[in-house]
């Protein structure tokens, strides 16, 4: 039988920090589990505000913070392994990651192709300038962008939703089989944010690219979440079907997450004239 | 709901001779002007915008990152700095001691309505709190030369305030670490608010917060504003903070006011095509059905495209979009857009959402 | 091209840059001078001595029988060059040491910054000062560049650490990780350029810094004094008791000479320092910080 895609087994991080006198713990994740299948893409999505761990957790799949106890399997094979560069090379090429704020995602002074071009290098068979520069072009068709538009430009002269779509070209390049994305669009502008949402959808439908999407937006993990967890504090407090879970949370922390989401349809029920002003709704 | 506490106009007030409105905004034009080793260069951020915000309503500002939100809030707050500067246009307020324009007022004037009849909320709560100073500073900072009340009695105004507000005084012996994120945004709204000013600009005050402590800042804006009668001019990216809190709403594209209206009308009938995409691609918790994503990208404000700004992205484009910048009509009661194709034709963009 | 407009439009917009140009143009040209003068360095009563600044000697004659102006023109040289040379080692050792320590992090950095702290805090002079006794006559000028260097390095290494220590922190550098980039890669292509305007004004700082200990050490006498240099013409001054016998000319000269470099340096720091900032290069680019 294929080993999974995915499995994070009874993961724990503890963070210490302070000296002798005072030591602080902070247990930011905590014996959280979950696998992900090898034959079947998905988008696996990971709720959780601010402190809850989630992108701790982000960080131990990219395999660049190790876990306390627990361990983490990639394809069967436990991530503390890979230890030579040219392990971490090759886990890479198989597990990429999207960053949350395009425009720190690449070197203000660089120009963006610079980043394109040393994936195709280090991750594939590709040698030559040519061919990387064929390599870069055929990720970037698969973001509905091309390296003519691309080539030679800056950072700041792209908006957001451009940056990101190379930002994941870029994770692109190499195939990889697992993207790890933390916050993608938070810092993506309202009218560009459904190109990269809709993009996610492509990857895992045509491309069979499975995707762990880390967010703090229920409606964006509604719209394209297949399975999904929600952690609080560094547990995951429930998880599952992502349109059941959302449509009817169990535990008191998603219940309270899900009325917290402020609708549109429903901002006008109790909109009656005559209602008058009663005290503050909590 | 915070729904509940939206400011509805009785009929009594509809009816009642429209009293002039706080703020007016005529015509302005700020633009940034920048010389850089003696090459000239001009970002047309805030491009010929009038609105008005009465008294007593919330009134939202939509737009995107360089739309030139921040900088129209700046320039109504008369916190113009170079390379930002007024062009044309006036900013007028109507306090209760009579009407000031905001540009020909002399710095000790601006100060003197700074807190006690302006005030501004912003973002980030660290910026206005002192890290190591406890609360009751900040209070006395801020708000002890604007009121008569001094020693004791400045402190008993504080608390008072601060139980209206249903928080608890003790937060003022606290320093900032010490309380979370949403009681900290909360402190700062009460900084804001305790000189009862009658206008409050509102700068992204939610978007830094945690989802479920959102809501109850919202409602606390909303409830300080209906106990004082003060008007708010709230700024967010987020449509829905809009749909649960906005009495009205003005969306802004590349410098230049696109749609203003009612909130509920602007989101029920969009006569913009751009405000018609906003709504629509909103995702929803319980719809499945896939949100179309808008081509291109917003346009740099340093060198913007002839004619209407929103048109290489506009699916309605016409040809007359490409030449001529369409002036702000209103189409409907209330309801105002700056779109060629919905001047000729209301209906035409709704078919969008 | 780009380079040249540059300088052009530094030239024209900013004072101080033009001023502290034009100061270190003109010790660099009475430097180059040195190769047309008319005497070798080394000799003695080639002039008569003790001439005051005349239409034949226009800066006067040493007590030593040598030309002010032409003696000048070798101190000025050496000293010019033993700065640039130091400036230059301590530059590497620093950039070197600042970003790994910054951007590895861990017991890398725990190592190196020992090493740092231990000559942040070692005393400078007595150390040089004890190198000229042990190694006397093998102190040669050379000899001497490179001990500075090694002394000189440890404060802006600390200072380009703390700028890659933030910048390890920015999703840039992850992006790099994950494009498969080596360490060496990130550390020279992408953090390098964000530091370099660090290096710029501290290489000015650093050539002034090394001037004044060759000058200090030369003064007293703790160098090879055969090698005409600033400090070498002010200790045979002081040693033939020129002030008191009125021959000012012999101290004057060298020293307003190098005060007209330190301050052109100084000049040339503060003016690149504003310039090459990423921020306001960024702005100029186009895009905002």
């Amino acid at each position: 039988m294929r080993p999974n895609l995915l499995d994070v087994e009874n993961v724990n991080k503890i963070f210490t920090r302070g000296g002798l006198v005072s030591r602080r713990v902070n247990h930011a994740v905590n014996d959280v589990s979950f696998s992900l299948a090898a034959d079947k893409p998905e988008v696996f999505t990971i709720i959780g505000e601010s402190g809850s761990g989630k992108t701790t957790l982000a960080g131990m799949i990219l395999n660049s913070v190790a876990p306390t106890t627990g361990r983490i399997l990639f394809q069967g094979r436990d991530l503390r392994e890979i230890r030579s560069r040219g392990a971490r090379l090759d886990f890479m090429s198989h597990v990429q990651a999207i960053f949350q704020n395009p425009f720190d995602a690449f070197n203000p002074l660089k120009r963006v192709d610079r980043y394109l071009f040393s994936a195709a290098q280090r991750f594939t068979e590709c040698r030559t300038p040519k061919a990387s520069a064929e390599r870069a072009d055929e990720a970037l068709h698969k973001v509905g962008l091309s390296l003519a538009e691309v080539q030679g430009r800056y950072p700041h002269e792209m908006s957001g939703g451009q940056l990101q779509r190379v930002a994941i070209a870029r994770a692109l390049v190499s195939n990889p089989s697992l993207i790890v994305a933390d916050e993608p669009v938070s810092m993506i502008d309202a009218s560009l944010r459904m190109t990269v949402i809709n993009l996610f959808k492509k990857l895992r439908d045509e491309l069979g690219v499975s995707i762990i999407y880390i967010t703090h937006d229920l409606a964006t993990a509604y719209y394209i979440s297949d399975r999904l967890i929600i952690m609080q504090k560094g547990r995951v407090v429930e998880g599952g079907d992502a349109r059941t879970v959302l449509a009817a949370p169990q535990h008191p922390y998603s219940i309270k997450l899900r009325q917290a989401v402020l609708s549109v349809d429903d901002a006008w029920r109790d909109d009656r004239v005559g209602a008058g002003v009663p005290a503050v709704a909590t | 709901m915070i729904a509940e506490l939206r400011a509805i106009p009785s009929p009594d007030e509809l009816n009642a001779p429209q009293t002039s409105p706080l703020l007016t905004v005529d015509r302005l034009k700020a633009y940034y002007k920048v010389k850089l080793f003696g090459v000239d260069r001009e970002v047309r951020a805030v491009d010929d915008i009038s609105l008005a915000i009465n008294r007593n309503e919330i009134y939202g500002l939509a737009g995107e990152s360089s739309s030139g939100k921040s900088s129209l809030i700046k320039t109504i707050a008369g916190a113009i700095r170079p390379p930002l500067r007024v062009v044309e246009g006036s900013v007028r307020f109507a306090f209760k001691d009579g009407e000031r324009d905001i540009y020909r007022l002399s710095p000790q004037e601006l100060s003197a309505i700074r807190w006690s009849r302006l005030s501004y909320i912003m973002q980030g709560s660290m910026s206005v709190l002192n890290p190591v100073r406890r609360i009751r500073h900040a209070f006395e900072d801020f708000a002890l030369p604007h009121v008569s009340a001094k020693g004791a009695d400045f402190t008993r105004l504080v608390e008072r305030h601060l139980k209206r507000l249903h928080l608890d005084p003790a937060v003022l012996q606290a320093y900032p670490h010490e309380l979370s994120g949403g009681m900290r945004q909360r402190v700062t709204i009460a900084l804001a608010t305790v000189c009862n000013p009658e206008f409050i600009i509102a700068d992204e005050p939610t978007t830094a917060l945690d989802v479920i402590v959102q809501k109850g800042v919202l409602s606390m804006i909303r409830e300080i504003q209906q106990e004082f009668g003060s008007s708010v001019l709230f700024v967010t990216h987020d449509m829905a903070v809009h749909a649960n809190l906005t009495d009205r709403l003005g969306i802004m594209y590349a410098g230049r006011l696109v749609e203003e209206g009612r909130t509920r009308d602007v989101f029920k009938k969009p006569l913009h095509p751009y405000t018609a995409h906003l709504i629509s691609s909103l995702p929803r918790i319980g719809d499945e059905a896939p949100k179309k994503a808008l081509e291109g990208s917003p346009p740099s404000l340093a060198d913007p495209p002839p004619g209407c700004r929103f048109h290489p992205r506009c699916p309605f484009a016409i040809e007359i979009c490409r030449r001529e910048a369409p002036p702000m009509v209103e189409i409907l009661p209330g309801h105002r857009t700056a779109c060629h194709v919905a001047q000729a034709d209301p209906a035409r963009v709704r078919t969008v959402a | 091209m780009n380079t040249l407009r540059i300088l052009r439009d530094l030239l024209r917009y900013n004072g101080e840059f033009a001023i502290g140009l034009v100061l270190v143009l003109i010790v660099a040209a009475i430097a180059l001078c040195s190769f047309f003068s008319p005497y070798p360095p080394m000799d003695v009563y080639v002039v008569p001595p003790d001439i005051p600044p005349s239409w034949e000697h226009p800066l006067g004659t040493t007590s030593r029988g040598q030309d002010v102006f032409w003696q000048l023109t070798f101190a000025i040289r050496n000293t010019l060059l033993f700065g640039i040379v130091v400036a230059f080692l301590s530059r590497i050792i620093s950039l070197a040491v600042g970003l790994i320590s910054g951007y590895k992090g861990g017991w890398v950095d725990r190592i190196l910054m020992s090493i740092n702290d231990t000559f942040v805090v070692v005393p400078l002079f007595p150390i040089l000062v004890l190198f000229y006794f042990i190694m006397r006559d093998e102190m040669t000028w050379a000899m001497l560049a490179i001990i500075t260097a090694l002394l000189g390095w440890a404060y802006d290494a600390r200072l380009i650490r703390s700028i890659a220590m933030s910048l390890r922190t920015r999703e840039f550098t992850r992006q790099a990780v994950f494009s498969g980039m080596s360490t060496g890669k990130i550390v020279l292509q992408e953090h390098l350029p964000f530091v370099l305007p660090i290096v710029f004004s501290t290489t000015m700082n650093n050539i002034n810094w090394s001037i004044g200990i060759e000058v200090t050490l030369s003064v007293l006498g703790f160098t090879d004094i055969n090698t005409p240099t600033i400090g070498g013409m002010i200790y045979w001054a002081n040693q033939h008791t020129a002030l008191v016998s009125g021959i000012w000319w012999w101290v004057t000269f060298p020293v307003l000479l190098v005060i007209m470099l330190f301050i052109g340096l100084f000049l040339l720091a503060i003016s690149m320092n504003e310039y090459i900032d990423p921020r306001s290069r960024l702005s100029r680019l186009g895009g905002q910080a």
